[in-house]
């Protein structure tokens, strides 16, 4: 059971790895639109809430974005099905990949902070960035099982442009590129209701120590129990099909 | 679960499977013995595939049932026991044969014997390059050493040498006789009666979703010990009508189950032969005058 959790996660992590096409714009891009848009943000806790949003947005990044598109695309290939033919629960399968999406979101984010720390400033103490530790891992597991609904219910060529038509805007409406104090009244209303903004609510609560609002946690757990429900149904309906 | 349900490698009744209007597979019966090859047969789109994903457990049956050393096809404890080929080679691209196998051993807990494998399938030059760029025959030989590298007792190989040339091709009969030798089950499909009967001692012929004939190909050969006499005749020279030899451009040929019968007439007549052989017709032109005398009574 070990050795198989951990000959999974090498393969995903080898696939990964030797894919630039993968970790470049996952990995990279949040730390290095953090630098073009991000860094200059002002000071204070306007800087330190651009660093947390453009750490929320690698976490979506890869949980969401790559987990939604590589699943799709496993679901049309040979390999994956053959997989299904070996012995070992799908399980396991499911938690290597989690933890290669962790690897990675955890890359992602360091970086961001990284580029925070030589292009501003900021000198966050250690509680806050614990704090924002743990609020990045629970967006990334709602990210990654919102990744993982994706992926279920579309075709591999449809994966990547439908995740891009999800993602983007759930940037922007999460508040994760403009403040939502400067959104107008009808997106604003709306804001509040994604998990973006839930992510960033959370995380600026996290690196500006300030108390985490029930509401906005609560709303995440919505995303994350839908998001788990529709992958589960995904899995059943593939169970009956074949 | 009785005592013969346990013991045969595989044990399948009534298998059906459809796909929106295709009627993949309408009735399929199933026996392999232990240590024992089996051959399906069949034309394109009869089945033969379909009937190996039921018995993989990566597709439910509408109807029927099949048992892996009587477990449930597609069980954990069948899977721990089987091994198959991947329907099409599209390995990820980033690795390499070893790495490939190396995952696929620790799945079945087993240490990946590599250097036989590598052997067996001549996967020495390539086992440490990444797949991305390989031709179809190496390809098909990673998918081959898939198989059988978690040790199993029972291997399932589609159409296992398209694309393979002439010696991947001997290599992997040699290799799949030694697995037979060794007490390994295993079930074939193939457009090769040679690669059948090389490696096979029973075969199922598929058609259109059902089994039609299946047995064991030495007492196939017994019900019906048909021989074919070839021999030349001199310029000008037909054979007697009773013989119903047919002439292929080349050289006359008898087909008959009385061989030493037409033989001896055919002294005793002074036909003035030349250049004769006897010999056994092939599986499959047995196995077509088999069916040809069931549906024509
Ligand atoms: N997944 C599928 N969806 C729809 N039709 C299928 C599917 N798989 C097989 N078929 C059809 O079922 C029939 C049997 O296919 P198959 O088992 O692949 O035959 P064989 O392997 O003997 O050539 C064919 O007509 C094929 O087109
Ligand atoms: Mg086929």
């Amino acid at each position: 059971m070990t050795r198989y959790l951990i000959a999974e996660c090498a393969l995903n992590l080898r696939i990964l790895f030797r894919q630039p096409g993968f970790w470049v714009p996952t990995v990279l891009f949040p730390a290095m639109l953090y630098s073009f848009f991000g860094a200059n943000s002002g000071g204070g806790q306007w800087a330190a809430n651009a660093m947390a949003s453009f750490c929320v947005y690698a976490v979506l990044g890869v949980g969401f974005f790559q987990f939604g598109v590589s699943v799709a695309q496993d679901r049309e290939s040979a390999f994956a099905t053959w997989q299904r033919s070996l012995p070992g629960g799908i399980g396991v399968q499911w938690v290597a990949r989690v933890v290669a999406a962790l690897f990675f979101v955890t890359i992602a984010v360091v970086l961001v902070v990284v580029m925070a720390l030589v292009l501003t400033d900021q000198r966050p103490g250690a509680a806050p960035l614990a704090r924002l530790a743990v609020v990045c891992l629970a967006s990334s597991v709602t990210a990654i099982f919102m990744g993982i609904a994706l992926g279920s219910f579309t075709p591999a060529r449809a994966a990547v442009p439908l995740a891009n038509l999800i993602y983007l805007p759930l940037a922007y409406l999460g508040g994760l590129w403009v403040p939502p104090m400067f959104m107008p009244d009808a997106i604003a209303a709306i804001s509040v209701w994604t998990p973006t903004r839930a992510m960033g609510e959370l995380s600026w609560a996290a690196i500006n120590g300030t108390g985490f609002e029930t509401r906005y946690a609560v709303i995440l757990l919505g995303w994350t129990a839908g998001a788990m429900a529709l992958a589960g149904l995904a899995q059943l309906r593939e169970g009956r099909r074949a | 679960m009785n005592h013969t349900a346990t013991e045969y490698p595989i044990h399948a009744r009534g298998l059906a499977k459809r796909f929106g209007s295709v009627q993949a597979v309408s009735c399929i019966d199933l026996d392999v013995a232990p240590g024992e090859a089996l051959g399906l047969l069949g034309p394109n789109g009869a089945g033969k595939s379909t009937t190996l994903s039921m018995l993989m457990g990566l597709q439910h049956p509408d109807a029927g049932a099949a048992h892996v050393f009587g477990h449930p096809a597609g069980s954990e404890a069948a899977r721990r026991l089987t091994g198959a080929t991947p329907q099409a080679s599209d390995f990820p691209d980033q690795l390499s044969p070893r790495e490939i196998l190396t995952y696929t051993a620790a799945r079945y807990a087993t240490v990946p014997q590599l250097d036989t494998l590598a052997d067996r399938f001549g996967l020495g030059a390539i086992m440490d390059r990444r797949t991305a760029g390989f031709s179809g025959g190496e390809l098909r030989r990673v998918s081959l050493a898939l198989a059988f590298v978690g040790a199993p007792k029972l291997v399932f190989l589609d159409e296992p040498t398209t694309g393979l040339d002439s010696e991947a091709q001997d290599g992997f009969h040699a290799a799949a006789r030694a697995y037979v030798a060794e007490g390994g089950a295993l079930v074939l499909t193939s457009h090769h009666w040679d690669e059948i009967e090389a490696i096979c001692d029973a075969i199922a012929l598929i058609d259109r979703g059902e089994t039609v004939l299946s047995g064991r190909i030495g007492e196939i050969r017994a019900r019906a010990s048909v021989h074919r006499l070839s021999f030349g005749l001199p310029e000008g020279y037909v054979p007697p009508e009773w013989t119903a030899a047919q002439h292929d451009g080349d050289s006359w040929h008898i087909e008959t189950d009385k061989s030493d019968d037409v033989l001896r007439r055919l002294v005793q007549e002074d036909v003035p032969f030349a250049d004769l052989t006897l010999r056994p017709i092939e599986l499959r032109e047995l196995i077509a005058r088999i069916r040809q005398e069931e549906t024509t009574p």
